[in-house]
């Protein structure tokens, strides 16, 4: 930026360093001018050529001189297919900068091209012939001319608005809109080419829709409007129709959906559940067998108690049958009188009143007494009472004599009676014992060892009893 | 609603390459510098290019 005045670079400053003239003013204007371009620049760069024309001449306006403007002004010309407003642009532009200047290029490029010039000369007349035909009224050769002029300039924006317009004019909404939409594509922003389109697009709309009622509602389900001599008329669908047929075809997908996943994924399941139930089956079985052979061994084994209960009780009753013998009861009274009376008074034998009871007593079976009459039970159990004792000491006596001289088979009856009076008798019981064991009745001797540990603990007796029970255990004798 | 006949007022004539040299000649370059400087009274150093 240099001093209109002396040309001398200008600097931050509002004067010029070089003749002290007041630049501030100046610079603004150039400052502003270059912000146009910029803005037009940016205008251009979306296809806003009409917009970013209109900015490019408020540019040129702050600055003439302002040389990319105009260049840019005329590539916009040039762009919407004003080839001789670009081309005068540049001319200026080239006049302003002659050097370095791209304005030479485009200007070159163009005259250079003889058939090129022709041709962009040849469209703007066929154009200006199409607007004259418009005057005339002779729409029909307008529009013939207009698609001349297109065929060799698509890009000429002003005739494509030119033949849309024709269009309108004789209704031709579709014919319209696609001359429009190609304006769009060249100039995007266009303020005619918006204003047609607007209109096109309200004239296309269902006549309902456009005046805003829903009264005839069978308006709704059809799209007419005019294109030229045809009226178009296009099925429309409601509103409602649109959402029952999405619904519809939702429910359809959910339909099929569950038809794949019951043919495919559902059998692999149901396989895989009859598998777990067979094995579950299996296991159950399993146990059930175990369960029913234990049933069966119980009851078996119930069976055989049973069958041992009542040959038990059979036993039981049979001994129980068995009748008070005349010789117990006779030798237990014996034993009473002698006991109550004492010996007879012609009894001249020299043994004494208890050898007599003892010789009685040897008559009266325990057994008979046991499962008899109780009362002669009682009557046994009040003698040997009272003497119990010394009948025991008798009779161990007499076994124990045997028993010294080793002839165990005679002195256990002695023994065991001796223990059978006397209860307290502990000797009886232990030498018992031995003279079982003596006599190899070893089943027996166990037992009365047994009897001597249980009935006289913590004595000598027990503890030799305990020894020689081991003794018989370990040697198995 | 679009007049045609009114529309198609706002069309004119393009400039054929004939007229270029005469649109090129009539047009007004004026601009706000130029403007600014007969405010102040001073002729400009350059009637071309304001170098930037």
């Amino acid at each position: 930026m240099v001093c209109y005045q002396c040309g001398v670079r200008l600097s931050e400053h509002d004067f010029c360093t070089g003749c002290g003239a007041d630049v501030a003013l100046y610079k603004k204007l150039l400052s502003a001018s270059n912000r146009l371009y910029n803005e037009a620049l940016e205008k251009a760069g979306v296809r806003d050529l009409a917009g970013a024309v209109s900015v490019l001449k408020q540019s040129l306006k702050y600055n003439k001189n302002n040389i990319k403007a105009r260049n840019l002004l005329g590539l916009c010309y040039f762009e919407t297919g004003e080839a001789v407003s670009a081309l005068s642009e540049w001319v200026i532009s080239k006049n302003i900068r002659p050097a370095k200047n791209i304005a030479d290029d485009y200007i070159s490029m163009i005259q250079t091209n003889q058939t090129r010039l022709d041709t962009i000369n040849s469209t703007i007349k066929k154009y200006n012939q199409a607007l004259a035909y418009c005057y005339q009224d002779s729409r029909d050769l307008a529009i013939i001319q207009l698609k001349k002029v297109l065929s060799y300039n698509p890009k000429y924006v002003r005739a494509h608005q030119l033949l849309a317009l024709l269009y309108i004019g004789e209704e031709e909404w579709n014919l319209a809109k696609n001359e429009l939409l190609k304006c769009n594509e060249i100039d995007a922003n266009n303020t005619i080419t918006l204003r047609y389109l607007q209109e096109v697009n309200r004239m296309m709309m269902p006549e309902d829709m456009v005046k805003g009622s829903g009264k005839n509602k069978a308006a709704d389900d059809i799209v007419r409007y005019q294109s030229g001599n045809e009226t178009i008329i296009q099925p429309g669908r409601s509103r409602d129709f649109r959402i029952f047929s999405t619904l519809f075809n939702i429910g359809i997908g959910i339909a099929i959906g569950v038809a794949i996943a019951v043919s495919l994924v559902l059998p692999g399941r149901l396989k895989q559940a009859q598998s777990n139930h067979a094995d579950q089956i299996r296991i159950i079985s399993e146990e059930m067998d175990i369960k029913t052979a234990a049933i069966n061994a119980l009851e078996q084994r119930e069976k055989r108690l049973l069958d041992e209960n009542e040959n038990l009780t059979a036993e039981l009753n049979e001994i129980r049958s068995v009748p008070l013998s005349s010789e117990t009861s006779d030798n237990l009274l014996q034993v009473a009188a002698l006991y109550i009376l004492g010996p007879p008074e012609d009894d001249d034998d020299e043994i004494s009143q208890i050898e007599r009871i003892a010789a009685y007593m040897d008559g009266v079976s325990l057994d008979e007494l046991t499962y008899g009459d109780p009362a002669f039970k009682i009557l046994y159990d009040s003698i040997i009472a009272v003497i119990g004792k010394e009948l025991g000491d008798l009779c161990y006596e007499t076994g124990y004599g045997f028993y010294r001289i080793e002839e165990f088979a005679s002195a256990i009856p002695h023994l065991l009676r001796a223990f059978q009076y006397d209860p307290e008798n502990g000797e009886a019981l232990w030498n018992l014992a031995n003279a079982y064991e003596q006599n190899n009745e070893i089943d027996k001797a166990k037992e009365a060892y047994a009897q001597v540990i249980e009935f006289f603990p913590d004595t000598d007796k027990a503890r030799r009893a305990d020894a020689r029970l081991v003794e018989i255990n370990i040697t198995g004798a | 609603m679009i007049n045609f006949e009114e529309e198609l007022k706002k069309f004119h004539p393009s400039l054929e390459v004939e007229d270029a040299e005469e649109a090129i000649y009539n047009q007004d370059l004026t601009d706000m510098t130029d403007i600014l400087l007969k405010l102040l009274g001073k002729g400009g150093m350059f009637e071309g290019e304001a170098r930037d």
